[in-house]
């Protein structure tokens, strides 16, 4: 991995030089351990503050959203994928893009490790496999691979979809994955067990709209939860309000949603949201057999007619 | 339809149809089947917002 | 004022004997964090735990107030009036409260208890509170109080301050309010750990590291940093969440919303974040603050800066850090203060 940060320095350097961009959207270290933040970088003497870690989950392509100036960003698999789906809605044109792909391993959930250890993590540190974790003065070594991301340990698409240049070859694509089995976990639930199911999973929510505001997808100028006239949803801790937030929200990423798990980590009471969506993606490729962002040159199935489109729930 | 019975709406409250004007007869046998379906249910319970408990 | 000792095998039985007197609210783990919980019969406060993950600011600014009832039925007796709606302000004891969170209170009350308008929503619940606070022995990496004007073994705020000394919690009672609670529990017995105290509270304090400078935050030209050339850099990854706003003790910022049912309604305030652009679009259209940058400045801006010159009191953050741990994206309101604090519009090099 430490390779690739030298790569994407490298390049950043390179393209701000000849002048063929103007920004690099990259991460740059953060102040707290497994914690990294976005960042553009305008000059080349300031591409030193360019990182790659594990610690580089939130989906960049958030930060490209109606930008109009020629950008390099690094992108991960989903975050490329999340590129095609600003490129066909019109979000961000592809020749402003020049797209520096990091064949990805997955990134680490720092709630996972924080789990492992009592008190204040001092710092983390990673090479290959291994992370050490100083915690409380005490050292503790973690397998990497068991410290990801759900959405992470699913993935099927860890090499970008999109781009310019790699900064490394090609990871091999995880295989034999079931992605769904928490879908049917919930789906082999009887109505009311479900219905409690939702309910405690969603009563920490503290509607911050944390998980809305990381998604790439979420780029509407005013939300359906915000809308006044007329005013769709109540805004108040209503369990009913929160919980139309949140099933809307999941409908607006119907075949758009690359599972990139922004918003399951950014929320700040670790609630697990790709729970909705992910049942929606699931939906999505059995009923049209289609992934997000995976490709240009065909419109999302729920952007489109086709007569053969299933349409069992309509009597 | 799919996420809505996921999060626990139960299968039969939440019904799609499309009748055109000149179907009278589909019209009236799908508001009697979802009529009759929806009875069999009861009162829906869970996706209903309850009033503000006020002290 | 009186210190008394409380050995733990006698903390339990005499939390419940405070029951009867007070509606007892303590930490209680649920999933992977703490937040404070009314205790029913029986339940005891978590005293091994580190902070809450949300401050307990809703206890007395819930996050979902109902203020008023009105009906629009003229059938009603007292239809198109607007009834307060009675709260519940009898005694409740917020056992185990951080020093920190018990000192934003004050930070707030200087907004809803102002010389010329009080919130009485606000004031009387506060009023109904006995808070008991708990002395940090091992802050967090990220707890700055010492550098925000306060401390692990503050007391600004407090009814009384707990500390543990190992077998016992030695209690030092502030108020009238923390002997009423003191003797409600049936604790007396006089300790004599001014020394241990101090020297417990000197190593909670040295094991703060992180801190602020706000020397300068005074004195500095409002425009000055207002035009600082550091604002994109710093707003550029927040992704305007409320996370910081609703997890932070000292932010008080609400919006009041209609709840209507047919003829009849309910007038509440629930939290507005000033991260969100709804909360300052104009009924014309026009956003002040339309722009991402501007709300991140506004946040800060506020915090560190206006505050500091209406109150003249510090800033209006009291360093739990809780902003800082949850941020999505790290922003860090430590390295914000810093470089509004030291920044010099004479010594920068501006970006070409």
């Amino acid at each position: 991995m430490s390779g690739y940060q030298d790569k994407i320095k490298e390049t950043a350097k390179r393209l701000l030089k000849e002048g063929s961009v103007e920004m690099v959207i990259g991460f740059r270290k953060g102040t707290l351990p497994m914690m990294n933040e976005p960042c553009f970088i305008r000059r080349p003497e300031d591409v030193h503050q360019l990182v790659w870690d594990s610690n580089c989950g939130i989906n960049l392509a958030n930060y490209l959203t109606d930008r109009k100036e020629k950008i390099a960003i690094v992108a991960k698999g989903c975050d490329s994928r999340n590129i095609v789906t600003h490129i066909i809605e019109n979000k961000i044109k592809r020749e402003k893009l020049h797209i520096i792909g990091v064949p990805c391993q997955g990134m680490v959930d720092k709630r996972k490790v924080a789990a492992l250890c009592a008190g204040d993590i001092e710092n983390v540190t990673e090479d290959g496999d291994v992370l050490t974790v100083t915690c409380q003065g005490a050292e503790k070594k973690l397998s990497r691979k068991e410290m990801l991301q759900e959405n992470c340990t699913l993935c099927i698409h860890r090499n970008p979809v999109l781009f310019d240049e790699l900064v490394g070859e090609p990871v091999a694509e995880q295989t034999g994955i079931d992605r769904f089995a928490e879908v049917r976990r919930i789906e082999a639930m009887e109505s009311q067990e479900k219905w409690q199911y939702f309910e405690d999973l969603l009563a920490p929510c503290v509607r911050c709209y944390a998980c809305r505001n990381a998604c790439p997808l979420c780029y509407c100028p005013t939300c359906f939860v915000d809308e006044s006239k007329p005013q769709w949803v109540g805004k108040s801790q209503n369990p009913i309000d929160i919980r139309t937030f949140h099933f809307l929200r999941a409908y607006h990423c119907a075949g758009r949603c690359t599972d990139c798990g922004a918003c399951e980590r950014a929320c700040p009471m670790g609630i697990k949201v790709r729970q909705f969506t992910s049942k929606l993606n699931k939906d999505v490729l059995e009923m049209f057999g289609w992934e997000a962002g995976m490709t240009l040159e065909q419109r999302p199935p729920l952007d489109t007619y086709k007569p053969n489109d299933p349409n069992d729930f309509i009597k | 339809m799919n996420l809505m019975e996921h999060m626990g709406i139960e299968p039969g409250r939440l019904q799609f149809s499309w009748i055109s004007s000149a179907e009278s007869t589909k019209f009236v046998e799908v508001v009697k089947d979802v009529t009759s379906s929806v009875k069999a249910l009861g009162p829906n319970t869970t996706y209903k917002k309850q009033a503000v408990k006020v002290a | 004022m009186k210190v008394i000792t409380i050995d733990k095998k006698g903390w339990a039985s005499g939390i419940e004997k405070t029951k009867s007197a007070f509606q007892v609210f303590g930490p209680v783990k649920e999933k992977e964090w703490h937040s404070f919980k009314a205790l029913g019969p029986g339940e005891q406060p978590d005293m091994a735990y580190s902070n809450t993950r949300i401050s307990p600011k809703f206890l007395v600014q819930p996050q979902s107030e109902p203020m008023f009832t009105y009906s629009l039925d003229e059938a009603v007796e007292d239809h198109h009036i607007l009834k307060e709606v009675r709260k519940d302000t009898a005694p409740k004891a917020v056992v185990g409260i951080r020093p920190c969170d018990a000192a934003a209170f004050l930070i707030v009350k200087r907004n809803f208890d102002a010389p010329q308008y009080q919130d009485p929503y606000w004031l009387n619940a506060y009023n109904a509170m006995t808070f008991i606070g708990f002395a940090c022995n091992t802050p967090c990496s990220t707890c700055f109080c010492t550098s925000a004007g306060y401390g692990p073994f503050n007391e600004a705020g407090l009814d009384v301050l707990l500390v543990d000394v190992g077998d016992s919690f030695v209690a030092k009672s502030l108020t009238d309010k923390g002997d009423t609670w003191l003797k409600a529990g049936g604790w007396t017995s006089a300790a004599d750990a001014s020394g241990k105290i101090e020297a417990l509270m000197q190593a909670a304090e040295a094991k703060i590291t992180s801190n602020v400078s706000t020397d300068k935050l005074k004195t500095r030209p409002t425009t000055q940093i207002y035009e600082a050339p550091f604002w994109d850099d710093v707003a550029f990854s927040c992704i305007n969440c409320g996370t910081c706003t609703y997890s932070c003790p000292t932010c008080w910022c609400f919006d009041i919303q209609d709840e209507a049912r047919g003829t009849s309604g309910i007038r509440m305030r629930n939290w507005d974040s000033c991260m969100f652009p709804m909360f300052t679009i104009h009924g014309t259209g026009h956003n002040p603050r339309g722009a991402k940058v501007q709300r991140v400045r506004q946040r800060f801006m506020h915090k560190l800066k206006y505050y500091v010159e209406k109150y003249d009191n510090g800033i209006q953050c009291v360093g739990c850090g809780r902003c800082i741990r949850l941020c999505p994206v790290n922003i860090d309101i430590r390295k914000v203060c810093n470089q509004m604090n030291d920044y010099d519009p004479a010594a920068c090099v501006c970006p070409a």
